[in-house]
């Protein structure tokens, strides 16, 4: 589905991204793992178009995309923050995609409300983003995504900026939609927790390189990932409560 | 209670200062108007009013201001809006980010000056087209200075407001993080235009609403500017007012007045239009 051959980039003189080459399938959401600074973001601006590579080749559904502009990729990239338009209620941000596509209005209202009704905001069509709470701002940024069934979703540590009961919700929103649509993501975090939870598969990404993982066990061995000491942390937090 | 009490006094101070003189001036002018203070003062009468508001020329008054306000405001705006759109970084980084303070350094009666050097039928435009054969005579050069249309006035105001309207949308590109916006719409499928269009000046005009309307009405109510490129025949709200005030003919007073205040009242009515506009966005629906 989406394979990269070799990406690199330096900026400002610094190695960010370091001979990327790895591939995800249909369907699939592949998350990965990084402290701030890793190159987790620029990965993904690359994909979308936003950053353009020193070397390498970005090939999407066998075409390579490497120089198509963003507008024409089909990727969508979501940043930590919604960033709904401001000065357009609800309905109107998750139908913005649509209209851009100049489809009628009829295809355009028939797609926004079955978003709204899968999203759990059924209520909020009209209203304005500064009323919406955060967890809904981000639902809707879902529903602006997914309204024009993006080839890829690129999720930037989307759930960053949400407390962590609404963290939990969204991750389960997610995942359902992610099913339900048959996404094919990338979902960044710096979250353990959250990498497991919402990946098919793992990556681990450190000073611009990445490391995937096509099992589980083997992302949970490698104490890179951090993944054992996470656990002996709460295994000896237990045996102190004994 | 005694943070409370210096709230109260910071309260009481910011009304004084602020409200008490504009309050007082409007009061004392309305005051004027019906006939109730002044040296002619003849004891309650609505004359001066109904000679005020059956004039053409008042409302020609009130409708030029309004025509020079709207159209200064739309081309800085558009100059603003296509520069930070273009490229936003180089007004809040780098050489232009400093020289494009200069115009707002500059008092407006000095700006209008500058603009009748240049647009005068005397002045360099008029002697450059001469010089390329374009004209004869300087004479034959159009009238762009103390003209019927105020373009004279429009374009000093132009010169003026663009450079603030373009600092201001530069600041709030940032601030507003419009780069990110234009990006995501970009992944969503958006082209140049769109962004532009459905993205960039929607955000920014409705952050800067206000600001743009404040300008709006400083523009208005302008003096130096048209006192010095305005024609005889059309008049600005403020030269009219003020030249009404100075008259030798002292009844002329009372209906100088009545066009300040007529024209507070217009101030008033359209800053509530603004702040009733405001609310019904953010009220939910």
């Amino acid at each position: 589905m989406l394979q990269t051959k070799n990406i690199s980039k330096v900026f400002q003189g610094e190695q960010v991204l370091e001979g990327l080459s790895f591939r995800i399938n249909e369907h699939e959401m592949l998350s990965i793992l990084g402290r701030s600074g890793s190159g987790k973001t620029t990965l993904l601006k690359v994909l979308a178009g936003l950053e353009t590579a020193d070397r390498g080749q970005v090939i999407l559904e066998g075409q390579d995309i490497t120089t198509v502009p963003a507008n024409r990729r089909g990727i969508v990239y979501l940043y930590q923050e919604a960033l709904l338009f401001p000065h357009l209620n609800v309905f109107e941000n998750i139908a913005f995609g649509l209209r851009l596509r100049k489809q009628p209005e009829s295809v355009i209202k028939d797609n926004v409300y079955a978003l709204l009704e899968r999203l759990e905001l059924p209520e909020q069509a009209q209203k304005m983003p500064e009323q919406l709470s955060g967890g809904q701002r981000q639902r809707v940024a879902f529903g602006r995504a997914l309204v024009i069934e993006p080839r890829v979703l690129l999720l930037d540590e989307p759930f960053g900026a949400l407390d962590s009961e609404t963290r939990t919700n969204m991750q389960d929103l997610l995942k359902g939609v992610a099913k339900d649509y048959g996404l094919t993501a990338i979902f960044v975090t710096h979250d353990l927790k959250e990498a497991m939870l919402m990946g098919d598969r793992m990556g681990m990404m450190q000073k611009g390189k990445l490391n995937i993982y096509d099992k589980q066990a083997d992302f949970i061995a490698d104490k890179a990932t951090g993944v054992l000491e996470e656990a002996q942390f709460w295994i000896n937090l237990q045996d102190l409560k004994k | 209670m005694q943070a409370n009490g210096a709230a109260q006094f910071g309260r009481f101070l910011f009304v004084l200062l602020s409200a008490v003189p504009i309050v007082a001036g409007v009061g004392y002018a309305l005051l004027y108007s019906l006939g109730l203070t002044g040296v002619m003062a003849e004891g309650m009468t609505g004359a001066h009013w109904r000679e005020v508001l059956r004039d053409a020329a008042f409302w020609r008054t009130i409708g030029f201001s309004l025509y020079v306000a709207l159209v200064s405001i739309l081309i800085a705006l558009a100059i603003a809006l296509a520069l930070v759109l273009r490229s936003p970084r180089t007004f809040t980084k780098g050489s232009l980010s400093y020289m494009i303070y200069l115009p707002l350094s500059i008092p407006a009666i000095v700006m209008a000056f500058f603009i009748f050097q240049l647009l005068g039928k005397g002045g360099w435009l008029s002697r450059l087209a001469h010089q390329l054969g374009m004209i004869s005579a300087l004479g034959q050069f159009p009238d762009w200075v103390n003209d019927n249309y105020g373009i004279g006035i429009i374009v000093a105001h132009v010169v003026m407001a663009a450079p603030f309207f373009t600092i201001f949308f530069a600041n709030l590109y940032e601030n507003e993080r419009l780069g990110d916006y234009l990006h995501l719409a970009t992944t969503l499928g958006a082209g140049r235009r769109q962004r532009i269009f459905r993205v960039g000046v929607p955000i920014l005009l409705r952050r800067g609403l206000a600001t743009v309307f404040l300008y709006f009405m400083f523009v208005m109510g302008s003096y130096e500017i048209p006192l010095l490129l305005g024609s005889q025949s059309v008049q600005m709200v403020s030269i009219r007012t003020i030249q009404r005030l100075q008259r030798y003919n002292l009844g002329d007073i009372p209906e100088a007045y009545a066009i300040s205040v007529a024209y507070t009242v217009l101030v008033v009515v359209l800053l509530s239009a603004l702040l009733w506009f405001n609310r019904r966005q953010m009220r939910p629906s």
